[in-house]
């Protein structure tokens, strides 16, 4: 036996072990405390493994195109496709995380609000290198940093109705009632925070629940005004054509020809040829009929009828395939765990 | 109650019962015994369609449809070692459309390895294993393309099928490619039945390579499966007396039977507990 073929039995049996016993073993031994991290390693090889994908395939169609070898157009098309798609989805993601990244500034101090608020409540005073920090504090540090957010959210909406032409801006509603939540919640926002700033040092629970609040509120309406926005710029546009427009345009041109082929196989497979076919062309009769309203005015039995067809002999049938069918995956399994090839693949 | 994701003694004993079989006639079938196994027409069939495809001097087609690398894979791997030795033993031209990019390295071995088994190894091409796209219906125009450029002579459909097997058949029946299929799928054995000349159903397909090459390990692997799912059988019939009994006992106000399952579902591995 070779040194590769040992190498690889070797590897699959440890893998088959590793996962067998994290399979048998009681969860109390704590067996699978790491499979977690394992499971990440998969992922992290299935990454690479992309990664060495888009490199070969990069290379055999781009050496096709380079050298003009036979089926160099379709290849010119995947590369052309690859690269479109590559891009505009990278700069969808990334308008995406900036969109995010506005909002998790608005949520953070949400969260810091609703944390004094619940420090408050429980007489949790928390201390940060020696220094403790009573609600008041708190209240302090978070109305400093709430001020030039809401001067920052006054910027990012001019820029962000700006980047929408004024007739989109007119026609379009979501747009239109995002920033007028919008609005209205930084108002609400700041009118809070002009009444914080007048109470000082004095710490109200009430009125940092209030602010929470009114900052949640701020939060979804920033969201749906940035992807509102969005929604109008180039970017958008391109991805939407290539994934809706292309993609799930083309999947679904493929998924109707189903409806031609089922009628021309159900039509090779209801000729009536023997006692078999006969019994299988009632049964689907039966069905049919059942399915569909004229069915119910022959007979209120039918649906009854299709229903026993469908959930007893058909079901037990598919059962008993499905049994069978995992029972020699499973020994077959075992083989390949233990190597325990055909002559073919040693 | 753990539920059956992780397992359970009753579980770990079933698959002793399933493997022991198993391990039991491989030693027997390697020891040279002669093992029966039943004819199966669309097994018989591929020797007929691998001959058809060198008469009419048109390609074979052989897809392993959406299946991965799972242990359905290695059934078909083995029928297709058998096709490709005979492709290329009559010189036949061979095309594996694939799916899945993992797949297609292992496919590259095997055919690899059933050329160089042949004698033949000049004759592989690399470029026979097809990649066309891991997107399902994407993959079935591709294939549904392929097989009409090329008017292949014979399609083989083996291993995993969704919605796409019946565009994959139709495309072969619409050019009158006789068509061997092999579904795990149950909801898809129907379209195969209606467009395809032959159809193994189920485990058939992991009993297809075993009949075909009457290798010890595949037919010892067959044989011990067969004996190990009478266990199964003799379960189910105990469980659907049991329930027949419970349900008349409800009825007369006898004392019902424990549920056979029951100690399936035991996850105290100190075995005290009874359910």
């Amino acid at each position: 036996m070779s040194i590769r073929s040992l190498l690889i039995r070797g590897v699959t049996f440890l893998g088959g072990v590793y996962f067998f016993l994290k399979f048998v073993l009681p969860e109390s031994t704590g067996f699978a405390t790491y499979h977690e991290q394992i499971s990440d390693g998969f992922v992290l090889v299935g990454a690479m493994a992309l990664a060495l994908g888009l490199i070969n395939l990069l290379m055999v169609h781009g050496g096709k195109v380079l050298y003009r070898r036979k089926g160099w157009a379709p290849s010119v098309a995947l590369l052309v496709g690859l690269i479109a798609m590559m891009v505009v989805t990278s700069l969808d993601w990334r308008e995406t995380r900036k969109i995010s990244a506005s909002v998790q500034r608005i949520t953070t101090l949400k969260d810091f609000a609703d944390r004094i608020v619940l420090d408050a409540s429980k007489g949790i005073v928390p201390e940060i290198a020696g220094e403790k920090l009573p609600p008041t504090v708190r209240k302090r540090y978070l109305l400093d940093a709430l001020r030039p957010l809401a001067s920052d959210l006054h910027t990012e909406r001019q820029t962000l109705l700006l980047v929408v032409a004024e007739d989109s801006r007119a026609s379009n509603l979501t747009l239109q009632r995002f920033n007028n939540e919008f609005s209205s919640a930084l108002a609400d926002t700041e009118r809070l925070l002009a009444l914080e700033e007048k109470q000082g040092e004095d710490f109200e629970p009430s009125g940092l629940q209030q602010l929470s609040q009114a900052l949640s509120t701020l939060g979804v309406s920033f969201r749906g005004l940035s992807t509102a926005v969005y929604g109008e710029s180039l970017v958008k546009h391109l991805y939407s054509f290539l994934f809706e427009g292309l993609f799930i345009s083309l999947g679904a041109a493929m998924f109707s020809l189903l409806g031609f082929y089922i009628s021309a196989a159900a039509y090779r497979a209801f000729r009536v040829k023997s006692v078999e076919s006969v019994l299988m062309m009632t049964a689907a009769l039966f069905v049919m009929l059942g399915q569909i309203p004229f069915g119910l005015w022959i007979s209120e039995s039918l649906p009854e009828i299709r229903l026993w067809l469908l959930e007893v002999p058909s079901a037990g049938a598919a059962q008993a395939i499905d049994m069978g069918a995992s029972l020699a995956g499973l020994v077959m399994a075992f083989r390949m765990w233990l190597s325990i090839e055909s002559e073919s693949f040693k | 109650m753990g539920g059956f994701e992780h397992a359970t003694p009753g579980i770990l004993v079933l698959i002793c019962l399933l493997i022991g079989p198993v391990l039991y006639y491989i030693r027997i079938a390697r020891q040279g015994r002669d093992l029966y196994v039943r004819r199966i027409a669309g097994v018989d069939a591929i020797d007929e369609a691998t001959g058809r495809s060198a008469e009419l001097g048109r390609p074979i087609s052989f897809s392993t449809g959406l299946t991965s690398i799972t242990p359905a894979l290695y059934a078909c791997l083995g029928v297709l070692f058998y096709v490709a030795r005979k492709a290329a033993r009559y010189n036949s031209k061979l095309l594996v459309p694939q799916n899945d990019p993992q797949v297609v390295a292992v496919v590259e071995d095997t055919l690899r390895d059933a050329y160089r088994t042949e004698g033949k190894p000049e004759l592989f091409d690399s470029r026979s294993v097809v990649f066309l796209s891991e997107d399902q219906f994407a993959f079935a125009a591709g294939y549904m393309g392929m097989v009409q450029r090329e008017q292949v002579a014979t399609a083989f459909l083996f291993g995993v099928f969704a919605a796409e097997s019946l565009m994959l058949a139709e495309a072969g029946q619409q050019i009158g490619a006789m068509q061997v299929a092999a579904s795990l799928t149950p909801e898809q054995v129907p379209y195969f039945i209606c467009t395809c000349d032959y159809t193994l159903i189920g485990e058939e397909l992991y009993g297809a390579a075993a009949y075909l090459t009457r290798e010890p390990i595949q037919l010892g692997s067959l044989y011990g499966q067969d004996r190990a799912k009478l266990v199964f059988v003799i379960l189910i019939v105990v469980g659907v007396g049991i329930a027949t009994y419970n349900s008349f006992a409800a009825v007369y106000g006898m004392a019902p039977l424990p549920n056979i399952t029951e100690w399936i579902r035991v996850t105290d591995w100190s075995f005290s507990a009874a359910g």
